[in-house]
């Protein structure tokens, strides 16, 4: 895992083409909605789509949503759950942006790094190991059950001309602080109490073991912390504590500090006001 | 011989956390090369997936009592296969 930088995949939809780069001053914003403002920041003028997890996404329990960015008349964040986060996660990136907009209707089958423009679904990604977008009459589907909350990344979708996204992710990571990590992963595993859900038989997020029956619908606006780290909203209470986030950053080899997380919110808010100004 | 088996698949809920502990116990976090791997289909009607498990047989040199303990809705079981000129009976 490249922790100089975040690993951003653009993508230009009006000519089908693709390129990674890793982009080290963007780090500072964690991830999540922090990271999807900076690039939302950088590529208004081809009113990019911007998907973007957080450090913690793959590696930690509860860390299963994927913010999503776009510019609509406001500038919005949404977050979904399935299997999506964990499939960009182990593709290697940090962020992927959908610019401009197709001039046929399109599937973006994205392996790894990797972008191949497809017609259909048909023949697309890996099983068990691919996550998968589908735009249907009324919604934006993800896994073929959880659904995108609202209608504006469907509308923006359908915009670009894009049916779908599949995305698969084959890397591995290995574990430098095996024993610290793993006894930390299994201490926020059982404070599965501290979630603002009931536990269920749902099927749940990729990384979360509780089956609950919101997080079908995904969230919307919330704790601009756990939007960064993209960990779910019923798990803020975990993950918003600032000692936490640092001890999971810190054991995954990131050195931020903790005025790095606690600054935070007031860096994304002021990026905020930059596009309202 | 002590090997894992999904006895109540239908209770996956598809949250990977024991794919995730197999990993985890090759030192790696990831999807590729996993001794187990968990499989998801729409079920008809009824708007919910249908989730399958499927083990390689090299998931037995893993600490298979972590792996039944992850889930959380105690899909797997450990079962004693007794061996006869290095065969399962």
């Amino acid at each position: 895992m490249d922790l100089q930088g975040k690993k951003v995949l653009y993508v230009n939809l009006n000519k089908h083409t693709s390129e990674t780069k890793t982009l080290p001053d963007l780090n500072q914003y964690i991830g999540g909605v922090g990271v999807g403002l900076k690039l939302l920041e950088s590529a208004k003028q081809y009113d990019p789509i911007i998907f973007s997890i957080g450090p913690l996404n793959g590696f930690f329990p509860y860390a299963s949503k994927t913010a999503i960015v776009i510019n609509s008349e406001a500038v919005e964040d949404l977050y979904i759950g399935g299997t999506l986060s964990t499939r960009i996660r182990f593709s290697g990136l940090d962020a992927i942006v959908l610019l401009g907009k197709s001039e046929t209707t399109t599937v973006l089958d994205i392996n790894n790094e990797q972008v191949t423009f497809r017609d259909d679904f048909a023949n697309y990604g890996l099983p068990g190991k691919r996550g998968v977008m589908k735009t249907t009459t009324n919604n934006l589907v993800l896994d073929d059950y959880f659904i995108a909350p609202g209608t504006l990344l469907i509308d923006k979708m359908r915009d670009k001309n894009i049916e779908g996204l599949v995305m698969t992710g084959t890397r591995t990571f290995d574990i430098k602080q095996k024993e610290k990590y793993e006894h930390l992963y299994y201490q926020i595993l059982e404070r599965k109490d501290e979630l603002s859900i009931k536990q269920g038989l749902f099927p749940s997020c990729s990384g979360c073991p509780m089956g609950c029956e919101k997080s079908k619908y995904g969230d919307l606006g919330g704790n601009i912390l756990t939007h960064s780290l993209v960990t779910c909203k019923f798990a803020e209470r975990i993950y918003s504590n600032i000692n936490t986030a640092f001890s999971c950053l810190n054991v995954l080899g990131y050195h931020y500090t903790h005025e790095d997380l606690e600054n935070l919110p007031n860096l994304i808010q002021k990026m905020l006001r930059g596009f309202y100004d | 011989m002590r090997s894992l088996v999904a006895s109540l698949p239908n209770k996956c809920i598809g949250c990977e956390l024991c794919v995730f502990e197999a990993q985890r116990q090759l030192s790696k976090v990831g999807l590729e090369g996993s001794f187990i791997r968990i499989f998801r289909e729409p079920e008809k009607n009824t708007g919910f997936l249908k989730f399958s498990i499927d083990l390689d047989p090299q998931v037995e040199k893993l600490d298979l009592e972590k792996i039944k303990s992850v889930c959380p809705n105690g899909v797997f079981d450990i079962i004693e296969e007794e061996m006869e000129n290095g065969l399962t009976r």
